[in-house]
Order: structure tokens, then C-alpha cells, then sequence
């Protein structure tokens, strides 16, 4: 070792060319030349701004291969091809295959990697680095499939325990994968045409059932800030207890970091997400309902693991309650539990709170999202490649089309792509997209309509659906050209309170169908009370809702099966002026639109077109896409 | 020395000359074999590595630490490959593929374009540096949900008058449209977005006008537009977009080249792929 200082000169001329891992040199580079965007537009307003609000669509949930499940699933598309990818790039699929957004670019996207562990692997299986030194790594990255699964799920266990596996549990590279997310987030953020936000997944799902046995119900949700962000991701490594998150996006408020966070998939939370007690089990009071409405204005409805608006066994007189309905827990076959797992009975139970307590902890708005774990969404039916990369990658592993070697679904052989496929993955969806009524497409406009939740979910079609409440609002208006300016004057739209007066209100519900995708069938208004519920066609493609029974005439719409072209007519827009034909002044009402398109092939159908197989027999062949506003709450005088 | 004719002996002595020269050999190739030797050059690229992350140059224990690591790996190393730990394994492959197509495009200097390169770059894929058409202008809806078959009828019915009178006041006109009346400079591509691909074409299709034009028919229902502006699409001018032109032919030289020197490496080979015919 002789005179390695006099290296000097050449040791940082090389250092300037040094070349770093491949994947991640791209980042390396445009990180040198990040310049933070103007937050706010200097001089007032962008392109595009309208009073009235324009409907902007987005997907806000998407992760990359810094999340430990998505890099095991082959997904090595890094934030900023996810951003590409919403704006209208083609990216690769992990199985080599292109990806392009259907219906084209998106107006705001948000990658969610998972915060615990965040960008370990990635560095695990990077020759050089300490973390690739880890026996744990050796296993992972290794070619028997016993051993990458028994590291794999140890690093679920740690997630799902919260107790970190020491060696692995880099604060410092994960600390700087969340900062480099921050910057992917802010370079791309272009005001009046792109949204994005730093963003993350906090993971927390419960361990055991009260009986003791394996539990697995997933209590995930995403945090959002509307801004700067902290310089650190507060995970279930920190604590799995949702309400230490509150804590901390509270504490982090009051820094000036404004976040809130959209819980997703109640549908297989194990009955946890909307439970009636708190985490450890105490009972609920006004302070929780506070914090959690604070905190969890919004709800995620749909996505590609299934719909949560409610149950069949919820809601037995809704014929549209059995949808894309999915309740296998995390990983495993076991059914989650249904109380306590969706969004309507939540809405219900919300009221009852109110009414005996005097708080309501399920007082939210709706989103959707894919939840896609390959950086970009599929949200065409047509064309659809599910979520988790290798694994569900091609029509087989979806068990969209039968095992290879047979050509009917009567004796599929028993093995692990045919289990997952039947219990899992078929049964998921091509969903969904968020809409936002806001008035420019900004980071202030967008967070602000969270915040006042003035947005609705949609299975995938970008359709745009109206809803004011009020009590002066005329069948005039209708044919206004002003229509909207009269309906936020005169009244409250989705997302708001309306206090009683003692007048019934009412309501005006007016759906756009997306110009690329489906026609309209009918608009339904959803009411809940404390103690029912019930479900109103207030819209008709054809004819006009029964008065006693509340129904659309059918409208003849089906679908050409040997094609899945759809056959007969649909609505380009409906729009109704309602009045609640059982309203009881003294109750408490929520009221939230549904709008249906008409029927369309399921993808699973579409794949199995393409393979000259018949469709698998047990889920739909046909869906109706769908539309779900935030509510509006109507309030009695005191 | 008869008994040097004894067969035995012959043997003997022969394996023995064997054994000796074998033992010579292996003694030999074991000191080559155990020697691990830190070049300068290594040394260097550990600084430079070092300096790349920490921002500073390594102190002498720094440097002792890398050293000793460096050893450490190397000694590992030779050790599984002695064990033939790095035969078939498609990780270990795959890598060393990875690295070689990385130092593969290291290898070359970028090449420099001339400027008529350049120019005839950017006319041959034109579209990568064209701005798309632009529209401004007005409109009135016609729902057929509201008006059924009449929508078409009062469309026209309007668009003779408007362009009779053309100081009429169009605000109220129409019917409620969930969408926005007037659209400033939108590009075609968001007028498919916002109102289906249809739509789209016929706008892309008409000129600017005093006179109020259409029906045009979209997804949503019928429309009369009055456009007021039209930016056609237009090649930007190679000089405001010459370093994205030169930014553009240098990827995809390079691209070609390393594409070009991969085939050369595997030119070099006979490729027999078992049960193929």
C-alpha cells in the first residue's frame, strides 16, 4: 500500500464516471439535475382553471421495486417509469411484455412502495453491498424455491409483527430510497397537467384471530402529503398499531407536513378495518373518531384485490351487491370475516355511533385504485395483466384460461397455479381509477378535494359523475346552461353535510359516460340510515324508475359472447333531480350515488376469447362498471 | 547397474520422475494460484469507490479496511470456483452477461455527428420534434338524452341563426354540459380524452372560422363549435431543438453499436442447441 494519496487526481476522475448498479443509474443521474418544481403556479392559476371544478382522474396507489413484495415478483420498473407510464410511455411488463395505459394519460399518479423495507431488497441482491452479504440474501436470491420462500415470508412475518429483522433493517438505505421517492414524486409533478404526491404504503396487518388462530386481516393504508414531506416514513417496524400512524401524521402536521391516509382492501381486513373497537381493543369515543376523520377522510372502495362497497350478505336486497367480491386473506384460503369489512355497513354503523354516542369514526369520502405492483395499472377489462408480476403474469397463473395440456375446465389437474388461480387471482379485477372534482390540476386543488372529499371511484372507465344536495333546487335547473355554478350556490356536493331545515332536500345526480369506454345503463342513489338501507334507480337509459319498486325498466343492453361486443343502446349522460320518496326529517340519512354502465366482458372472459377456451365457469362472464360518489350526509336540525 | 534393467526398478524409478514432476508442477501452480496480488490500478478504483460514496477521499484505515474486504472477497471467490460453485448457475450467468453488455457499451466513445447528420436525423423522424395541433374554441351541446332524435334538427336549426346573427349571446344556448364551454389552445390529443376519438378527427379536421361549424358529433352527444384558433401541428425548428436531435441520434448510435458489438461476441461462437433441428 504505497502512497494511495497521491491517487488524487485520478481516484475523483474516476469517481465521476464511476458506474453505478444498472438499475439504478438512471435515478443517480436525474437526481443530479432534480430541480424541486414550483409548488404554486407564480402568477395565480394554470391552464384549465374552472370555478366550477373539472373532473381530473388518477391512480393512487402503485408500487415499484423498492417495495420488498413487488421485487420479489420480478418487478424491477423503477418510480419513474411509473410516472412514465401515466403519462402515456409504454413501460415492460416483468414477464417482457409491453404495458400501455388504456384510455391515455392519466392528470395525477402516486407511487406507494411499501415503507417497511423499503428498497432492502433491491440492495440485498446487489453484488458488493453489506446487505447482499446476509445469509438471508443468499437464500432469497437463490434458486431453490424453498429457501427463496421460507426468506421471503420471514420478511412478511417481520412486516406483519412489526419486529424488524436486525440485519436487515437498514434505516440508512431505507431512509434514502423513501427520499429518492420524494424527488421521483417532485421532478415529475408538472402543475396544470401532472399531479403527483410523495407517498407511501404503511403495512400493518393483524397476527391472530381473538381465538388465537392465524389472522392475516389487512389493515394497509397509503399516506399522502400534500407537500414537502418528512425525511423519513413512519412504518409498522415503528409500531402495526394504526393509531400510532394518526400520532404521527398529527405530530408531523403540526411540523407542517400535511398527510392524510386512504385505507384500502376492508374487503379482506378480517372484519378489522371497520371494527366497533379500537386496535387493542377498547371501546371507541369521540377523541378516536376525531383523529381518525383527521387523519382518514377517505377510503379506498375498489381495486384489483376486489370490491368493498358491501356484501351480498350485507345488502340481500341490492342485485348489484355481488360484485368483484374477493375475501381470501393476505397469502393464504382463509375467508375474512364479513362485519366489519365494508364500506356501506360502515357508513351504517357510522350513524348508529352518531346517534348513540354522539361521533361518527366513518364519516369518509371514496377512491379507487389498481394497487398495481408492476408500476402501471390495468384498468381495461381488454386488456388486463393483473397486479404481482411473475406471479400472475400470464392468463394460466390468473386461471382465466385452463392448465396447459387440457382444453376444458371438468378436470384441471391439482396444483398450486391451478389453486391460486381458482382461489386467488381470477377473482380479482381490472380496477379502478379516482376521480376528484377540483379547480385545476395542482397539488393544493387535488388535496384540497380529498380533504373536502369531493371524489368518487370508478371500476376503471374514466366516468364522471355529479352530486349536489339541497333544498332549493328546481327541475329548471336541469336544462340550465349553469347548472353547476346553481348547484354549488344553492347547496352541498359529494363529500358534504347537508343541515336539516326541516324541508326534505334535494338531490342532483348527473353521470358522463368516459367517450372511450361503455355506455350507461342507470344511476342509483344509495341511502343509509342507522338502521337500513336502501337502494333507488333515480336514472334510466330507458324509461323511467318504477315508483314502488324503484326499478329501471331492463334496457335490453347484453353482450355478443362469441365477440364480447355489446349489443342494443346506452345513455352518453344521465341526470336526475331526486327527492327521497321515505324521508323522515328527524333521522340522519347518507346518501351516495352508484351509476352503472352496461354489461361488458369480464377480462377473464376476454382472455379466455383469446385462447378459444370456454370461460371459466365460476365467476361472471360479464361485469357492469361502476361508479361510487362520496357521500352526502344529511344532518336533522337540532 | 543391471538391476536399472529390472522391469520393477524401470517403474519404479519412472514413477517416481513421474511423481516428482507433478509434485514440481502442482507446487508451481499453487503459488500462482495463491498469491493475491493488489495491483495499483485496484487500489485506485477501491478510492475512487470509496471517495464516489463518502464524498472524501479514504484515510489510511479506510483504506486498510478495503484492502482487507477486497482480500476477504477475493480468497471467497477463487475458493467457490475451485468448487465449481460458479458452474451453472443462471444467477452467476446471468451477471457476468450483465457486466460484459455494461462494459460492452463502455467500451466506445460516443460518436460525434456532423451537422448534416443531425439535419437529416430530425427529418427523418419529424414527429419526435413536432408540436401537436392546438384548438381554441367554443361550444354548444345537444343532448340526445334530452332532445332524442331532435338533437340533430335543433342543432342545425341554431347553427343557421348563429351564423345569422352573429352578435347573439351563446352563454345559455344548448344544453347543460358536464364538460366546459370554451377550451383555450387544447391539444387534439385531450379533445380525444375529454370527448372520445370521433370528436377528435372532425375537430382536427375543420379550419378556424368566424362562422360557427358543425354539428360535430362525439360520444357524449352533438355539438356546434365556433373555432376561433387553430395551431396546426408543427415541426419545431431544428435550431430551438438541435441538442434534443443530437441527444436522440447519440442513444441511438450507441444503442446500435452495443447491439452490434453483443452480435460480434456471439458471432465468435458455434451455437448447437440440442434437440433443435
Amino acid at each position: 500500500m504505497k502512497s494511495y494519496l497521491g491517487l488524487a487526481v485520478s481516484a475523483i476522475a474516476l469517481a465521476a464516471c464511476n458506474s453505478p448498479a444498472p438499475e439504478t443509474s438512471e435515478t443517480v443521474t436525474e437526481m443530479a439535475a432534480v430541480e424541486t418544481p414550483d409548488t404554486a403556479p407564480a402568477d395565480g392559476h394554470t391552464a384549465g382553471y374552472n370555478p366550477d371544478r373539472n373532473a381530473y382522474f388518477g391512480d393512487l396507489h402503485i408500487h415499484t421495486r423498492s417495495s420488498f413484495d413487488a421485487y420479489i415478483f420480478n418487478v424491477r420498473r423503477t418510480a419513474d417509469d411509473a410516472y412514465r407510464f401515466a403519462r402515456g410511455e409504454t413501460i415492460k411488463h416483468p414477464a417482457g411484455f409491453d404495458m400501455t395505459i388504456a384510455g391515455g394519460p392519466l392528470d395525477f399518479y402516486t407511487v406507494t412502495d411499501h415503507a417497511e423495507y423499503l428498497g432492502i431488497l433491491p440492495a440485498m441482491d446487489t453484488p458488493g453491498t453489506e446487505l447482499s452479504e446476509l445469509p438471508r440474501a443468499k437464500d432469497m436470491f437463490s434458486r431453490d424455491p424453498d429457501k427463496i420462500t421460507a426468506a421471503f415470508q420471514g420478511v412478511g412475518a417481520s412486516v406483519r409483527s412489526g419486529v424488524p429483522i436486525e440485519d436487515m433493517y437498514d434505516k440508512s438505505v431505507i431512509n434514502s430510497v423513501w427520499l429518492q421517492n420524494v424527488d421521483a414524486a417532485n421532478r415529475h409533478y408538472v402543475p396544470g397537467e401532472f399531479t403527483t404526491f410523495a407517498a407511501y404504503e404503511f403495512t400493518s396487518v393483524t397476527t391472530n384471530r381473538e381465538d388465537g388462530t392465524f389472522g392475516g386481516g389487512n389493515l394497509h393504508r397509503n399516506v399522502f402529503f400534500k407537500g414537502d414531506a418528512p425525511d423519513r416514513a413512519f412504518s409498522t417496524l415503528d409500531s402495526t398499531n394504526p393509531e400510532d400512524l394518526w400520532d404521527w401524521m398529527d405530530e408531523k402536521r403540526s411540523e407542517g407536513y400535511e398527510s392524510i391516509a386512504i385505507p384500502h382492501n376492508s374487503n379482506v381486513s378480517d372484519g378489522q378495518m371497520f371494527r366497533l373497537e379500537t386496535y387493542n381493543g377498547d371501546p371507541l369515543d369521540a377523541a378516536y373518531a376525531d383523529q381518525r376523520m383527521r387523519n382518514e377522510p377517505l377510503v379506498e372502495v375498489t381495486q384489483v384485490k376486489g370490491t368493498s362497497e358491501t356484501h351480498p350478505s350485507l345488502s340481500p336486497n341490492d342485485e348489484w351487491a355481488d360484485f368483484e367480491i374477493y375475501d381470501k386473506l393476505l397469502g393464504v384460503y382463509d375467508v375474512s370475516k364479513t362485519e366489519g369489512s365494508y364500506v356501506r355497513e360502515a357508513y351504517r354503523n357510522g350513524l348508529k355511533l352518531q346517534e348513540e354516542k354522539g361521533f361518527d369514526p366513518f364519516h369518509f369520502g371514496l377512491v379507487a385504485a389498481s394497487d398495481s405492483h408492476v408500476a402501471g395499472g390495468a384498468y381495461s377489462e381488454e386488456d388486463y395483466w393483473s397486479k404481482i408480476g411473475l406471479v400472475d403474469g400470464s392468463p394460466v397463473a390468473r386461471g382465466s384460461v385452463p392448465f396447459p395440456g387440457t382444453t376444458s375446465w371438468d378436470n384441471q389437474p391439482e396444483n398450486n397455479v391451478v389453486k391460486n388461480g381458482r382461489e386467488w387471482f381470477s377473482r380479482w379485477s381490472a380496477s379502478g381509477l379516482t376521480g376528484v372534482w377540483a379547480e385545476e390540476n395542482t397539488r393544493e386543488a387535488i388535496f384540497d378535494a380529498f380533504r373536502r372529499k369531493e371524489t368518487f371511484a370508478t371500476t376503471g372507465p374514466r366516468m364522471k359523475v355529479r352530486f349536489f344536495g339541497g333544498y332549493d333546487y328546481t327541475g329548471d335547473m336541469l336544462s340550465a346552461a349553469n347548472l353547476t355554478r346553481q348547484a354549488y350556490d344553492g347547496g352541498v356536493p359529494m363529500g358534504g353535510d347537508l343541515v336539516g331545515t326541516g324541508q326534505a332536500p334535494s338531490f342532483i345526480a348527473w353521470a358522463q359516460r368516459d367517450p372511450n369506454m361503455g355506455a350507461l345503463q342507470r344511476v342509483q342513489i344509495v341511502k343509509v340510515t342507522s338502521d337500513g338501507e336502501a337502494v333507488y334507480d333515480v336514472a334510466c337509459h330507458t324509461g323511467t324508475p318504477d315508483p314502488t319498486t324503484h326499478r329501471c325498466p331492463d334496457n335490453g343492453a347484453a353482450v355478443d359472447m362469441s365477440t364480447c361486443t355489446p349489443t342494443g343502446e346506452g345513455a352518453s349522460e344521465l341526470k336526475t333531480l331526486w327527492q327521497d320518496p321515505d324521508f323522515d326529517a328527524n333521522t340522519r340519512a347518507t346518501y351516495y350515488v352508484r351509476v352503472l354502465e352496461n354489461p361488458s366482458c369480464r377480462w377473464s372472459t376476454w382472455e379466455a376469447l383469446r385462447n378459444g377456451t370456454p370461460p371459466r365457469p365460476d365467476v361472471p362472464e360479464t361485469i357492469q362498471e361502476r361508479a361510487y360518489t362520496s357521500p352526502i350526509w344529511y344532518i336533522p336540525a337540532e | 547397474m543391471k538391476y536399472l534393467r529390472e522391469p520393477l526398478i524401470q517403474f519404479v524409478v519412472a514413477a517416481a520422475l513421474v511423481f516428482g514432476l507433478h509434485t514440481a508442477w502442482q507446487a508451481w501452480q499453487d503459488k500462482s494460484d495463491s498469491t493475491i496480488f493488489v495491483s495499483e490500478p485496484e487500489l485506485e478504483r477501491l478510492a475512487a469507490l470509496y471517495a464516489s460514496e463518502a464524498g472524501a477521499l479514504p484515510g489510511p484505515e479506510d483504506m486498510t479496511t478495503m484492502v482487507s474486504d477486497y482480500v476477504r472477497d477475493e480468497a471467497l471467490a477463487r475458493e467457490a470456483r475451485r468448487l465449481g460453485l460458479d458452474q451453472n448457475d443462471t444467477i452467476i450467468t446471468r451477471r457476468l452477461a450483465q457486466k460484459m453488455s455494461f462494459m460492452v457499451s463502455d467500451l466506445r466513445e460516443d460518436p460525434v455527428p456532423s451537422e448534416d447528420t443531425l439535419r437529416e436525423w430530425y427529418q427523418a423522424h419529424a414527429d419526435r420534434f413536432t408540436e401537436p395541433a392546438r384548438l381554441t374554441f367554443s361550444q354548444i351541446f345537444f343532448s340526445p338524452s334530452v332532445r332524442g332524435d331532435a338533437a340533430e334538427k335543433d342543432a342545425e336549426t341554431l347553427l343557421a341563426e348563429l351564423n345569422n346573427n352573429p352578435t347573439m349571446e351563446t352563454a345559455a344556448l344548448g344544453d347543460p354540459f358536464m364538460l366546459q364551454r370554451q377550451y383555450g389552445d387544447v391539444p387534439v390529443r385531450e379533445l380525444a380524452r375529454q370527448f372520445g376519438v370521433e370528436f377528435a378527427a372532425a375537430m382536427a379536421g375543420l379550419p378556424a372560422s368566424d362562422d360557427w361549424q358543425g354539428p360535430v358529433r362525439s360520444a357524449l352527444g352533438l355539438h356546434l363549435v365556433h373555432i376561433t384558433h387553430k395551431t396546426p401541428a408543427a415541426l419545431r425548428p431544428f435550431e430551438e431543438v438541435r441538442a434534443e436531435v443530437k441527444r436522440d441520434w447519440v442513444e441511438q448510435k450507441r444503442r446500435e453499436a452495443n447491439e452490434q458489438a453483443i452480435a460480434d461476441i456471439i458471432a465468435r461462437y458455434n451455437v448447437e442447441i440440442e434437440g433443435v433441428e
